[in-house]
């Protein structure tokens, strides 16, 4: 059986202010990989998941998602922004944050309803936050938050799970936490995709990977191209991983 | 109470309302100063529109203002996108210019009509009744309940109806246009929504109270709630409080109406701030205290822990070496105490059994750093109670 990609980027160039962040990106993500974008700061990891999505318009190129526009396929893709990048002390609950993420597929207008509801509460009681259900979102730690948000794209019931540094500020327990239910994701057959920072964990964590400093310097399955040669090539010195496991 | 006072009331209750609703998500967004641009750079607006329409009353005047509103929101975005200057500085060079055209326009043009800087920037809602609109010899109430009126119904049926998409882009922009609610769109709705308002509301009350009525009782609210749907509420309320409450101080004192509901909303935010239970600024520094007396205590108690020779904890001991003010140390030890965390003999301090459970556990936790357990680890143990 020929496998599906789940995301296939062409081309994609993006810049700001006339400096490229990502450059002449080709990137082809099969359909069931848990996938590692890895490369340091600045090389555009995020703003290469932005432009999948459509937050940020690219100077050229085209993304495809299962073969068609981002926009046609917003029902089978979920989004984990960065914690940073939202105001926690929002007067909201755990709940509602959650409930957000069924708000993409009842579409304008329409408001979410027991159906919704029940969803998110089995959302957060796989994350583990069920107890918090009604807590005030600025009184949950860096690592409940961050589960918060990991319950508001599993609601969504997607295919791809695209996550911006889904470990930063969390604690041990929440990072074995929240990749075993990554693990868990790609076992149902899902598409995940992560911005990670630790490269000790990718060999742990993933199974695919994807190195990137504004231009794409390689991708593909961890055992096979997670080496000491795409490392020094994404970060510029001359890098030994701890391969030895 | 005259038909006249009720209606300068009912006016400026509807205005109150009518600007709490953007108020409150232009502070989530902090955006609170772009209220203050809007409700400056309308002028030139209301200026051409009365030159076209040649009637201060014609609804081209409010459809030129609010227009001239997101014309300036447009600007600022602008400006600040260059990355030249921040946001605040665009603010301020934009609605000064906006402003400053219309008063230019006036001075040159329009020195005979009823446009001068004073009720601009001031407004007079004492003379709104005077302003009534007839149907054959029906008398139908003032002009301005009227404007105010229908934009607070558009207003109302908006938020209704796009509660969940102003609250999702709100609270993460990114997730919103992820989710196909473009932020853009609700952004300038939003913008559309606090010209018109500011336009409608500019008339009764000015320019200046329009900011004061937009911005303080969601500041206010912010304070209380935690909820955005009570923030909504609360907001409301205290708006409307504010405008009858400063109407019949401005009676009693014989003083302008909307300077006088101004200062009931500065006065209304300012007791908030002070009160609010939870993030007011006593109940603030009163929990700084006890976490203060907290850690403290437990550090008294891990020194007891960690000493079982009998000069280590002597009290005199523990007032030089530790070295607490007198006021301190009474307070820590008589908290142990109360607790029973500690038994006195001959002055010498001794952990209970409930004292040494409650440091192993609290040395665990911290080393562990889970301060949800401390927290609730606190209340098992009947910290501060009784």
């Amino acid at each position: 059986m020929q496998e599906q990609n789940a995301i296939k980027v062409d081309d994609l160039t993006v810049a700001y202010n006339y400096k490229p962040v990502l450059w002449d990106i080709d990137l082809v993500i099969p359909e069931g990989v848990l996938m590692a974008i890895v490369g340091p700061n600045g090389a555009g990891k995020s703003t290469l998941i932005k432009s999948i999505l459509g937050i940020i318009k690219p100077l050229a190129g085209s993304v495809k998602v299962f073969g068609k526009p981002y926009q046609k396929q917003r029902d089978k893709v979920a989004y984990v922004p960065q914690k940073g990048s939202v105001d926690w002390d929002f007067p909201t609950t755990a709940l509602d944050v959650v409930m957000m993420g069924t708000y993409g597929s009842l579409g304008w207008i329409k408001r979410p309803g027991k159906k919704e509801k029940k969803a998110s509460l089995e959302a957060l009681e796989k994350v583990g936050m069920l107890p918090f259900q009604n807590r005030q979102i600025s009184q949950l730690s860096g690592g409940q938050q961050q589960r918060i948000f990991l319950a508001r794209a599993l609601v969504q019931n997607a295919s791809i799970y695209l996550m911006d540094e889904p470990f930063q500020g969390v604690d041990a327990t929440t990072e074995k936490a929240i990749i075993q239910i990554l693990k868990e994701l790609r076992k149902a057959g899902k598409t995940v995709i992560v911005v990670h920072h630790d490269l000790q964990t990718v060999p742990e964590y993933f199974d695919w990977v994807t190195f990137l400093n504004v231009k794409k310097i390689a991708t593909g399955p961890v055992k096979d191209i997670f080496n000491d040669d795409n490392l020094t090539k994404t970060y510029g010195i001359n890098y030994k991983v701890s391969m030895q496991k | 109470m005259t038909s006249a006072q009720f209606e300068i009331q009912l006016i400026a209750s509807l205005v109150a309302i009518a600007c709490a609703i953007p108020g409150t998500f232009l502070v989530l967004r902090k955006m609170a100063m772009i209220s203050d641009a809007i409700s400056h750079s309308i002028l030139p607006g209301i200026v051409v529109g009365f030159f076209i329409s040649h009637n201060i009353n014609s609804p081209l005047l409010i459809v030129l203002a609010a227009l001239t509103g997101v014309i300036t929101v447009v600007l600022v975005e602008f400006i600040q996108k260059t990355g030249l200057v921040k946001e605040d500085t665009a603010i301020g060079l934009v609605f000064p210019a906006m402003f400053s055209i219309g008063v230019l326009l006036i001075a040159q043009n329009a020195n005979d009509v009823h446009l001068d800087i004073d009720a601009v920037l001031l407004g007079e809602i004492a003379f709104a009744p005077f302003d009534r609109i007839y149907w054959e010899d029906y008398d139908l109430g003032p002009k301005s309940l009227w404007v105010i009126g229908t934009i607070l119904l558009i207003t109302i049926a908006l938020l209704i109806t796009f509660f969940k998409e102003l609250k999702v882009s709100t609270f993460d922009a990114q997730l919103s246009a992820a989710l196909g609610f473009s932020p853009a769109i609700i952004h300038y709705g939003l913008m559309s929504v606090a010209s018109v308002t500011t336009v409608g509301a500019f008339d009764a009350v000015g320019a200046i109270l329009v900011v004061a009525l937009m911005i303080a009782p969601a500041a206010t609210a912010y304070l209380l709630t935690e909820d955005l749907k009570k923030m909504l509420g609360i907001s409301i309320v205290s708006g409307v409080f504010s405008a009858i409450v400063g109407y019949w101080v401005a009676n009693f004192l014989d003083a302008s109406i909307a300077g006088s509901i101004t200062t009931v909303l500065g006065v209304l935010f300012f007791i908030t701030y002070l009160f609010a239970p939870k993030k007011g600024i006593i109940a603030v520094l009163h929990r700084q205290r006890q976490q203060k007396v907290e850690v403290s205590l437990l550090t008294f108690l891990l020194h007891l822990h960690n000493h079982t020779e009998e000069n280590e904890r002597h009290l005199d001991h523990l007032q030089d070496e530790i070295n607490w003010q007198r006021g301190t140390s009474k307070r820590v030890v008589d908290l142990a105490l109360k607790n029973n965390m500690i038994t006195i003999n001959n002055q010498i301090v001794s952990l209970t059994d409930k004292g040494k459970l409650f440091t192993e556990e609290a040395i665990s936790y911290i080393i562990s750093n889970k301060k949800s357990e401390i927290e609730e680890m606190k209340s098992r143990f009947f910290l501060f109670r009784g």
